[in-house]
């Protein structure tokens, strides 16, 4: 009946599905169940599925309920940002490493600037130090705020409601950066040797409120989720990332401390002024995912600390270097440069070559998403299809950063 | 002849009074749920079309039917069609033996009861003949999961059912009703056993917590992923009418049907208007109880589902049955002696589930290995 229509030719990452499943079942492995070779399903979950957040393609071997194998695919939001890098000089770069990992962005701006500053060996302000650390905490506590908002909502409507409150004080955030950088996500902010604008008038108030206002509601969160029996079952115990994995995939970031590896760059490589600053690395012992949904409320606590810290430290003093502005062209002696920074996610790290012009000779990002997706055929295999999603939110993932 | 026609035409001004109600319900429920979420979600909700947003539903009704009746090349043909037409019938029927109002009742079977169960399976009928026909591998998944789902919670919503007939010894709904006259409600006497069937009924209605047939951060959309325009507005409405249906059903169970306060004050046509307002009311209360659930848990997972009606909702509505029974054959005053046991095990129930549960987390959580290299 059907014959006259061609169903459409599956691409590579189908293909490779298939023929696993093929090998499988050579080797005696496939699920075989009353004479069938095998009862395996291929589903492509992605790109456009309500809960890859984002372009994620999964190409999920099922066995009815239980996930087999995943294979993941990406590419699908590549924009070539470290190939546009050598067509534009230093400082015409900086608004595009916003839109590489944009959900954290004035993290990668930091990562970007630094590394140039380390090239050019340049100073940075001790007032610009201050507020770089501010500005970079006040988003890692919004890129946290998201990532769980995600997470829980792939659990359910429940989540729903929790991606409205947190998206709530998300936007008290965005308002502060908005005020001080004039843009609410691509902040073009920082400059080479300091930040583009000094803190206007009353900010450091109204900063202050916020941080003592939100306490109250990370509370409120942990009473809607950690006393619930249903979230506990769903996350505890599921998608356990042992210390080997961390070590063997190069995890890093909240995933990397949830499994009780105290890899923190801003204590372990310190940078900027953290090592005057008075903060916990926070670590859980499980692995699993409740643990990383922990690891990212007990963070934004610290954040909040260190935020409070600076802003009683704040110094008086120019945001950038010299007496006008920041320059514009820089041209950094030959040579290469990588500095790795913790972005809400993990080790967001960049790696510049030099070759003495005014634009770089190569630019290459070592983004943490990226590594931290190598996980996902081991953690997702073996899980129920709905522990899976539950995984994958867990991870934190932003495609942006991934295909960059 | 005259007596055939009037029964025709009776016949005909019921079902056109059911469908009516499936379709106003649908519409209020989705912009009641809408906004009741909203307001929990703490935004606004849809507050534009017309009123406080109350023409929102309507708007999306024509919007739907405005759409292009569209089917994938590969389904089905014919059960493609025919799942979204016959969604509804479980729906219209199931009010066929639900007294509105006194002297508003289509028929008064002499096995209502046993109709009631009987008939809302037949929404997961058409769940599978959409999810099958589809040819859509979350579809086939989804309807797969609302069929175990619904052989599942059918057992304890029968036993809670059971125990109802065992208390008004009858299986005529109105008998249930006339039963409940003078508050007497159900629900007073068992409390638990109302509970059992509203757990059971909320996985019936595969609405959260239960809604794995439909889950979308799993499957998408579950089994209505084909399903664009009206079609999947049937399923839509459906879904959103059955709210309503089953909290009719538990109201005319356990709460004493459409029996209130100055009920049969205004009477005409043999109808009591009162009545229908009380019915309303009850109603939207267990309607709103719905929302609030919904929003409140997350979604169980398919093995945590079934182990929750296997494992706690069977046995206990098995024992339950049994110690109703028990009192009611050999308790002088069994009314009492009924209550005193319904209201211990539904506290019982209430009050210990959860801390158990988390009883038993808390030492797995206390086993589970600490990962090391």
């Amino acid at each position: 009946m059907y014959d006259h229509f061609e169903t459409p030719e599956p691409d590579e990452a189908v293909k490779l599905a298939l023929r696993r499943i093929e090998e499988a079942t050579a080797r005696g492995e496939g699920s075989d169940v009353d004479g069938l070779a095998f009862n395996e399903v291929v589903v492509n979950m992605g790109p456009q599925h309500p809960s890859t957040h984002g372009v994620l393609r999964l190409v999920v071997t099922l066995d009815g309920e239980l996930v087999k194998d995943v294979i993941p695919v990406i590419g699908y939001l590549h924009r070539s940002k470290e190939k546009l890098a050598e067509r534009r000089t230093y400082f015409q770069y900086i608004p595009i490493v916003d839109r590489t990992e944009y959900v954290a962005s004035i993290n990668c701006e930091w990562a970007y600037v630094m590394t140039v500053e380390k090239l050019a060996g340049m100073q940075v302000t001790r007032r610009a130090e201050f507020i770089r650390v501010i500005t970079g905490e006040l988003m890692r506590i919004a890129s946290h705020l998201v990532a769980v908002g995600t997470f829980t909502a792939d659990l359910s409507p429940l989540g729903t409601a929790m991606v409205f409150y947190m998206f709530r004080e998300r936007e008290i955030i965005l308002d502060l950066m908005e005020e001080l950088t004039g843009a609410r996500m691509m902040f073009n902010y920082f400059r080479f040797g300091g930040v583009r604008y000094d803190l206007p008038d009353g900010w450091v108030e109204r900063c202050r409120d916020f941080v003592k206002m939100f306490p109250a509601k990370l509370k409120e969160y942990e009473a809607l989720v950690d006393d619930n029996a249903i979230f506990l079952q769903r996350t505890q115990g599921k998608g356990v990332i042992t210390q080997q994995d961390v070590v063997d995939y190069g995890i890093t970031g909240p995933n990397a401390r949830a499994s009780g590896v105290a890899l923190d760059l801003r204590r372990s490589r310190p940078y900027s002024v953290y090592p005057e600053l008075d903060f916990e690395v926070v670590t859980e012992q499980h692995g699993d995912v409740f643990d990383r949904y922990r690891v990212r409320m007990d963070e934004m606590r610290e954040s909040l600390k260190i935020i409070e810290q600076c802003l009683d430290m704040l110094p008086d003093g120019p945001v950038q270097l010299g007496s006008l502005r920041a320059p514009y062209v820089i041209t950094p002696p030959p040579g290469s440069a990588y500095v790795g920074q913790e972005n809400p996610r993990g080790e967001y790290g960049t790696y510049i070559e030099s070759d003495g012009s005014r634009y770089p000779y190569r630019l290459k990002f070592r983004d943490p998403c990226f590594c931290n997706l190598q996980l996902f055929p081991k953690l997702l295999s073996g899980n129920k299809i709905a522990d899976a999603v539950a995984i994958s939110g867990s991870i934190d993932l932003v495609l942006g950063g991934i295909d960059r | 002849m005259v007596d055939i026609i009037v029964g025709i035409l009776r016949a005909i001004l019921f079902v056109v009074i059911a469908y009516a109600v499936v379709f106003v319900a649908a519409l209020v429920n989705i912009l009641f749920e809408r906004r009741a979420l909203a307001f929990m979600q703490d935004r606004l909700g849809p507050n534009r079309t017309g009123w406080q947003g109350v023409l929102q539903s309507i708007a999306d009704a024509f919007k739907m039917m405005g759409k292009e009746d569209f089917r994938p090349m590969l389904a089905d043909p014919v059960l493609f069609t025919l799942a979204p037409v016959t969604v509804m019938i479980g729906a219209v029927a199931i009010q066929l033996v639900l007294p509105y109002t006194n002297g508003l009742m289509a028929i008064d079977l002499n096995v209502g009861v046993i109709f009631l169960v009987a008939i809302t399976s037949f929404t997961t009928l058409s769940i599978l003949m959409g999810g099958w026909a589809s040819r859509n591998k979350y579809s086939l998944v989804g309807a797969l999961r609302a069929a175990a789902q619904m052989i599942s919670y059918e057992i304890p919503m029968i036993l809670g059912l059971l125990i109802v007939a065992m208390i008004v010894g009858s299986l005529r709904v109105e008998a249930v009703v006339a039963f409940q006259a003078g508050y007497e409600w159900i629900v007073f006497y068992a409390p638990f056993t109302f509970l059992i069937f509203y757990i059971a009924s909320i996985a019936e209605l595969n609405r959260g917590p239960f809604d794995l047939p439909e889950s979308e951060s799993e499957l998408v959309s579950g089994y209505g992923t084909e399903y664009s325009g009206m079609r999947f507005g049937m399923f839509f409405l459906n879904e959103y009418a059955g709210m309503t249906i089953m909290s009719m059903v538990a109201v005319t169970l356990f709460f004493g049907g459409w029996m209130g306060p100055f009920a049969g004050a205004i009477e005409f046509w043999g109808v009591d208007w009162i009545g229908i307002v009380w019915f309303l009311v009850k109603t939207y209360a267990l309607v709103f109880a719905l929302v609030w659930i919904r929003l409140s848990l997350p979604r169980l997972q398919v093995d945590q589902l079934m182990a929750f009606a296997w494992k706690v909702l069977i046995p206990l509505g098995l024992v339950n049955i049994l110690v109703t029974a028990a009192v009611i054959l050999w308790v002088p005053s069994w009314k009492w002696g009924l209550a005193v046991v319904g209201w211990v095990s539904f506290l019982a129930f209430v009050a210990l589930l959860d801390p158990l549960l988390k009883r038993r987390l808390r030492k797995q959580r206390e086993r589970q290995p600490v990962v090391s290299a």
